[in-house]
């Protein structure tokens, strides 16, 4: 919490020095007495844990076994959208290497000889160090090919290589297809046809406004977090 | 009743002649014809169409079919405009109507404007819009015209028509027949221009769709420019398809150097990389067209680059660094210029600015009376824009040694001369050669100082090997086979350690005690120039037409970490391993 900090001019006690460094080691000994012998709330909903009272005043999370929560609208780290044969949705278009502003995707088309989208990323590689996380490679694709529903961080390495990612590791989560892909409408022959039979079945129409159902992956919902915190703020104290 | 009243109608008093409509004033500019168009006045020559005099006020009309050196068939509808002397107030096809005397044209009417609206639509209801992963968007007349004439969702709402969206036509083109507009300037650019009718429009209505003929491919050696003409993506060429995306590209007013006749084109590159040539337009030399020989002409600008200078052959061989090796080859040579068993081989591929360099050298430092010339060995010729002289400065080599008072002698004997050990050192500027098989004769010379683009036959014999940077990394000049000197710029900065041919026959020049001292090609020209006289004409070096210059991507200033360069979102340079990448990226 911002609090207002007074900036006047250092009174008598203050400006003799030794009365406040006893002081600043009194309040260091009260919280290190507190946390070592006083007990803590232990609510699993961090937010609500009671602090400021007399006995848990205690705010510290014991990272990594606690985390907070991270606000409504939170997305992580990006990856490539499998259609649901496995290959990426993604077609190469470079859209999202054209809107980066940090230039840090970088992809090389190939053709493939018989799908009926015949162009799709050989290289599709994602320079982590580079990327600012704005997400308008997400906005930019046409295709749903590339998300930011993750939730993740970039996870941390020792090496900067390391921080490349390329389309093997970006392309993963759960597959999604439209109804009007071009391998559904026109099959494949990579797709067996009982499998595109139940691939056009569980199809999703196209979306025309961007909704949470569609902008996120379940098990990640914005929309179930923003809710939560609404509740939580409405509940009485 | 009307058979009998017929044989009345003479019978009457002589009719009067019917009241016609008046006589038509007098045009007011006599040859020539006045009409309005949007109430401003043009004057045209008899017979121009009103999208070209449309043109000259600055008036845009769009059109798709419409080719300025193409018959007109004015069936793509998107040209048509308002015109006072249209039969029932029909709205006419600009691109077909000629002006005549008084007429004004509306091109801006709400009715044009609906009328544009509705042809785009039309041409759009079939039409896939597979912009993600089609080669022309970013230089698609339908992208363009869809934002500024449509902008309006599709109606459409039953299943799209559809056809072949791989259909290869042949070497050069690949067709995808669900993108095509059916304007069929392809069909008339292979009868009329290529006189190879080997396209036509095969079905009818919507299920109508481009095609060759059972059975014959379409390789005419002209078939790439059907690929540049296609106003939509539906003819892509096979070489460019799926490489790069044309916006991040950029494009430097070049001359191809496939043969002798100097194409004009547009040298499409992205960082230092080249992707493709594109013809531009010059009525004189190529109007608007390549051939496909030219246009894949370009792969020894980026493949097989020899990027460093070295010393020695075979396993003894050496990297220096430019300065260094530039001393050590003048070091070389200078003894064999005095006992006069030196010879020069100068490459008709090296540009004018090059070889006037580099035969100044040959004869105020080497003292040499005579050139030998390399060059590539001749290939076919037709009547329309191919020559069988595979060089672009043939003439240009031609020039400078009669102007620096040289012989010039063929290749064969060269290598004659270095069998029979009259010839002992060579230097060579560019290493092209008619027969690489005759090139193994070079071993056979103590000295041979090679400038060169590449890595061959003839630069793997090099005792001092000086990389040379190609037309592409370079400002200059070709003089085509009828001595039109044609300016070039430079695309990108020379790759590696490489540097034109000029500026290494420079420093060459300096080591053995000449004075010359060039920043630029210009300063070549302007300083070597004047001795060729009157032979350019009247070409001036900084008379590059200025055409409308398409920037591509500004790469960010700094590096990334896995060694790429910035920006770099085409194709990792081949030589460019992952495991290098990966060395790069290890901070220890």
């Amino acid at each position: 919490m911002p609090y207002p900090i007074e900036n006047r001019p250092a009174d008598l006690r203050e400006r003799m020095y030794f009365p406040e460094i006893i002081r600043g080691i009194g309040v260091l000994t009260k919280h290190f007495l507190r946390n070592l012998f006083l007990t803590r709330d232990k609510n699993p909903d961090v937010l609500e844990r009671r602090r400021g009272e007399l006995w848990s005043d205690n705010a510290t999370l014991q990272y990594p076994e606690e985390r907070a929560p991270y606000p409504p609208g939170y997305r992580g780290l990006h990856r490539l959208v499998p259609r649901e044969d496995g290959k990426p949705r993604c077609v190469a278009c470079y859209m999202c290497a054209t809107a980066c502003p940090a230039q840090c995707i970088y992809i090389e088309a190939g053709e493939y000889p018989d799908d009926p989208i015949e162009k799709y990323p050989v290289k599709f590689v994602i320079d982590e160090l580079r990327c600012i996380v704005c997400g308008f490679c997400v906005e930019a694709c046409p295709k749903d090919a590339i998300r930011m529903d993750s939730g993740e961080h970039t996870p941390p390495s020792y090496e900067r290589g390391a921080q490349i990612w390329d389309e093997k590791r970006l392309l993963r989560g759960p597959p999604i297809s439209y109804q009007y892909d071009p391998w559904l409408r026109r099959g494949s022959p990579s797709i067996p046809a009982d499998k595109l039979e139940e691939m056009r079945a569980r199809a999703k129409p196209f979306p025309t406004v961007a909704t949470d159902e569609y902008a996120q992956t379940p098990g990640f919902s914005v929309r179930a977090l923003a809710q939560e915190a609404k509740e939580r703020a409405a509940r009485p104290k | 009743m009307a058979e009998e009243k017929k044989p009345e109608a003479p019978a009457a008093a002589p009719p009067k002649p019917p009241p016609g409509p008046p006589a038509p004033p007098p045009p007011k500019n006599p040859g020539m014809v006045t009409a309005t168009i949007d109430g401003r006045e043009v004057v045209a020559k008899p017979g121009t169409t009103v999208i070209e005099a449309a043109k000259a006020l600055g008036i845009e009309i769009p059109y798709y079919c419409y080719h300025k050196r193409l018959s007109i068939a004015a069936n793509c509808r998107m040209c048509l405009v308002e015109m006072s002397n249209a039969p029932g107030g029909k709205l006419m096809p600009a691109c077909q109507m000629p002006i005549s005397e008084g007429v004004a044209v509306k091109t801006e009417t709400p009715r044009v404007k609906d009328q544009q609206r509705a042809t785009l639509e039309f041409l759009l209801l079939n039409h896939p819009v597979d912009c993600a992963i089609c080669d022309q968007a970013g230089e698609c007349k339908l992208q363009d015209y869809y934002m500024k004439y449509d902008r309006q969702p599709s109606r459409l709402d039953v299943p799209k028509v559809t056809k072949g969206k791989r259909v290869v036509l042949g070497p050069m083109v690949v067709l995808d027949q669900e993108r095509c507009i059916l304007c069929t300037r392809c069909v008339r650019f292979m009868r009329e221009i290529a006189k190879e009718p080997q396209l036509g429009v095969a079905e009818r209505g919507n299920e109508s769709f481009i095609t060759t003929f059972p059975g014959q491919p379409l390789d005419s050696k002209y078939s790439g420019n059907v690929v540049d003409i296609c106003p939509v993506g539906a003819l892509t060429s096979a070489d460019f398809r799926f490489r790069g995306r044309v916006w991040f590209m950029s494009a430097a007013r070049s001359v191809c150097t496939g043969c002798a006749r100097g194409c004009n084109t547009f040298l499409d590159y992205l960082n230092d990389t080249t992707y493709r040539y594109r013809p531009r337009e010059n009525d004189a030399v190529n109007q608007e067209w390549m051939c496909d020989e030219g246009r894949v002409s370009y792969k020894y600008l980026n493949a097989d680059r020899a990027l460093l200078s070295r010393e020695g052959r075979g396993a003894q061989a050496k990297v220096l660094a430019r300065e260094v090796a530039v001393e050590r080859a003048a070091a070389e040579l200078a003894p064999h210029a005095r006992a006069g068993s030196l010879a020069v081989l100068l490459s008709p591929l090296a540009s004018l600015e090059d070889l006037l360099a580099a035969a100044t050298v040959a004869k105020e430092a080497l003292g040499v009376a005579e050139v030998f010339v390399g060059g590539r060995r001749d290939g076919w010729q037709d009547a329309f824009l191919k020559r069988a002289d595979e060089n672009p400065n043939r003439k240009g080599l031609e020039l400078v040694a009669q102007a620096l008072g040289l012989a010039v002698r063929p290749f064969g004997d060269l290598t004659a001369a270095v069998a029979a050990g009259k010839v002992r050192a060579v230097w060579a500027v560019g290493t092209e050669v008619p027969d690489p098989a005759a090139a193994a004769a070079l071993e056979g010379a103590e000295v041979l100082v090679a400038q060169s683009y590449d890595d061959g036959p003839v630069a793997r014999q090099a005792t001092v090997l000086l990389a040379a940077a190609p037309h592409s990394e370079s400002d200059g000049t070709f003089v085509n086979f009828e001595g039109r000197a044609q300016r070039f710029e430079l695309a990108y900065f020379p790759r590696g350690d490489s540097r034109p041919h000029w500026l290494l026959a420079s420093e060459l020049g300096r080591a053995l005690g000449l004075s010359y001292r060039f920043a630029t090609a210009r300063d070549v020209f302007v300083e070597l120039g004047p001795r060729l006289g009157t032979a350019l004409g009247d070409f001036r070096w900084d008379s590059l037409p200025s055409t409308r210059r398409r920037p591509g991507i500004v790469p960010l200033a700094a590096g990334t970490v896995d060694g790429r360069l910035p920006g770099y979102r085409d194709r990792v340079p081949p030589e460019t391993s992952e495991d290098a990448r990966r060395a790069l990226a290890r901070t220890t």
